[in-house]
């Protein structure tokens, strides 16, 4: 794999060479908060932003799309959120939430909207620096390896570029003279530096090999019960996983004519209707058994079949659960350690 | 369900207490009215027509909520000349904003300190009810008022013969979709998590809490919504008016059991 260097200066004309070329999201601020979002303005992109509120895989399947428009002549797939991107600043940790997407939408059935998406989106991942909600470095999702066309490693006043695909090349070639492919000594020493000191900045860590024992060993805990108490089963802590890809598909015809749409929407096993099956049975009713489901899901089934769990430690759960159940306190519950949360507190007595 | 004799279905739309805004909002689908009125034989509509008749009707469509004795009758008669009864709006689902009293005496004392000890000479009020307290309720469309896109789908699935297909989780899930930061997160009292979704976040969009208008939704976790709120440190009485403001009865039970536990 090449590496190159780019200094901080010529981002930007670079930025603008390669969005002629294709619509470029890049993490910008919403609020205190962070999303992808395409600019006309590149001082809006926000280079050290933490996870945006929403993972990358909006953009390759939207929250609510259409997926075939239906007439009289018979149904036509309607593939208009299929459009070329590049997609500036994703973190390794959402690398591997898309790399996780891939294998599951490349199973069994090929989920077409997913692939084609994919296959016309570039990925310029972006080095990042840990708050107090990552985890990464337990998941080793804090570095990445593959799954990006360039990625960006951002120190003084330069990037270190990785080269991962003969496309990431393609746009360094639009304009070669913005790369330095001489990298001195110092600069690999600065790198050096940079990942060690990244590495110690993770403030806390969890045993991801414990988990997959104890979700077998404490499936019948009581703590399942409490966490269920807590739930506002608002389907939050799926919708902001970068691996979560459950959806749901509703007809909307239209009024009157003979036309209609088959509308596909993100959908989430933490919600009542998910697993409700014809003649309104439903198999997970209560909300603890729900939250069994997504953990099993996360922390131990993903584990046996893929030797690594369908989190990423991006900590979207924990920065966006009102009631605070998420992998950390979830994970740490597992383990037997206390846990300040609302979900522990509920049970006792409110004081005013 | 029968059609007419140009293919149609049957169509009355009633309005009972309620601001009209149901009704309204079928009105201000102005692109599409007059594929309503192609697509299906309407036979009532008083906010739309004058030549309404009030005879056998494969769908009635019933906004408002019962405060009069002339309604209870109304509605039974709905009932009786319907094949299939929608309530729509929060008012016919849920009691609306004027279901808010808890108990009955509570009513009684409220009516009086408006009313004073006048007599009704033409009509007799009664506390306002969702229509299901008095009739079977086949679907339910809730808002406050109904979307316009959720209307017409449903509209256009009933006169097909096919159930209502409603979004039946909270609004936090639109609310996501449409990447806002959680307002519970900043300590503003919102009620997303226990309102049912349709309304595309509108109010979060725009920075404010959900007030919960379109009525709860069914698997809607109460009880750690209220403890959420008194733990950020809101008074008793303020998230109890909350979260009764719009959800009618469908909250006066669970209230009525924190009511008791508080004592």
């Amino acid at each position: 794999m090449r590496i190159t260097k780019l200094k901080k200066d010529n981002l930007f004309p670079f930025l603008e060479i390669i969005s002629e070329e294709a619509d470029l999201w890049v993490p910008v601020k919403k609020e205190d908060k962070h999303v992808f979002k395409v600019v006309d303005d590149f001082s809006e992109i926000e280079m050290n932003s933490t996870r945006t509120i929403l993972p990358p895989r909006k953009i390759f399947l939207p929250p609510n799309f259409n997926m075939f428009s239906v007439s009289e002549k018979g149904y036509k797939e309607d593939f208009s959120h299929v459009t070329k991107k590049i997609l500036f600043g994703v973190h390794p940790c959402d690398i591997h939430g898309l790399i996780i997407l891939d294998n599951f939408n490349k199973q069994a059935y090929l989920d077409s909207y997913y692939l084609e998406a994919r296959k016309n989106t570039l990925i310029l991942g972006l080095s990042c620096w840990p708050d107090e909600y990552c985890f990464a470095k337990s998941s080793n999702t804090h570095v990445i390896e593959e799954g990006y066309d360039l990625f960006f490693t951002n120190l003084e006043d330069f990037f270190l570029v990785w080269i991962g695909s003969s496309q990431g090349d393609d746009l360094i070639r639009l304009k070669p003279e913005l790369f330095d492919e001489e990298l001195k000594n110092k600069d690999i020493q600065t790198y050096i530096n940079w990942q060690a000191e990244r590495n110690n900045a993770y403030k806390w860590n969890i045993n991801f090999a414990a988990l997959p024992d104890l979700m077998e060993l404490k499936y019948k805990d009581p703590l399942w019960e409490r966490l269920g108490d807590a739930c506002l089963a608002c389907g939050s802590c799926s919708n902001v996983c970068p691996t979560c890809n459950c959806y749901n598909i509703m007809d909307k015809q239209c009024l009157g004519g003979k036309d209609g749409k088959i509308m596909r929407h993100w959908d989430a096993c933490t919600l009542k209707e998910y697993s409700e099956v014809a003649g309104g049975e439903n198999f997970r009713e209560k909300r603890a058994d729900r939250l069994k489901l997504w953990y099993t899901h996360k922390l131990q089934a993903y584990i046996s079949k893929y030797g690594k769990p369908s989190c990423v430690g991006c900590g979207r759960c924990i920065a966006t659960c009102p009631v605070d159940i998420n992998v950390r306190t979830v994970g740490k519950a597992l383990i037997g350690e206390e846990v300040d949360a609302f979900w522990a507190r509920i049970n006792k007595e409110v004081t005013k | 369900m029968e059609k007419d004799k140009n293919g149609k279905l049957k169509i009355g739309i009633y309005e009972l207490t309620g601001c009209a805004g149901d009704a309204l909002l079928i009105l201000d689908c102005e692109k599409e009215l007059v594929s309503i009125f192609k697509a299906a034989n309407i036979q009532s509509f008083l906010m739309a027509k004058s030549d309404n008749i009030d005879g056998e009707l494969d769908v009635a469509l019933v906004e408002g909520s019962v405060t009069t004795e002339k309604e209870k009758e109304e509605l039974l008669d709905i009932r009786k000349r319907a094949k299939v009864v929608v309530g729509i709006g929060t008012c016919a689902c849920f009691g609306g904003i004027q279901a808010v009293f808890l108990d009955k005496k509570e009513w009684e004392k409220n009516f009086k300190k408006v009313y004073g000890d006048i007599k009704m000479k033409h009509v007799k009020p009664v506390q306002s009810k969702p229509i299901n307290a008095y009739i079977e309720v086949d679907y339910y469309l809730p808002g406050c008022p109904i979307g316009k896109e959720q209307f017409l789908s449903t509209f256009n699935r009933i006169i097909r013969g096919n159930p209502p297909e409603l979004y039946g989780f909270p609004v936090c899930v639109e609310c996501k979709w449409n990447e806002n930061d959680c307002l519970l997160n900043k300590d503003i009292p919102c009620l997303g998590p226990v309102t049912r979704a349709g309304c595309g976040s509108i109010c979060i969009n725009h920075n404010l809490p959900c007030v919960g208008c379109w009525g709860p939704v069914e698997d809607a976790n109460l009880t750690s919504e209220f403890k959420l709120l008194r733990e950020k440190g809101f008074d008793y009485d303020f998230i109890k008016k909350k979260m009764a403001t719009f959800s009618g009865t469908g909250m006066a039970d669970f209230l009525g059991k924190l009511e008791g536990e508080k004592k």
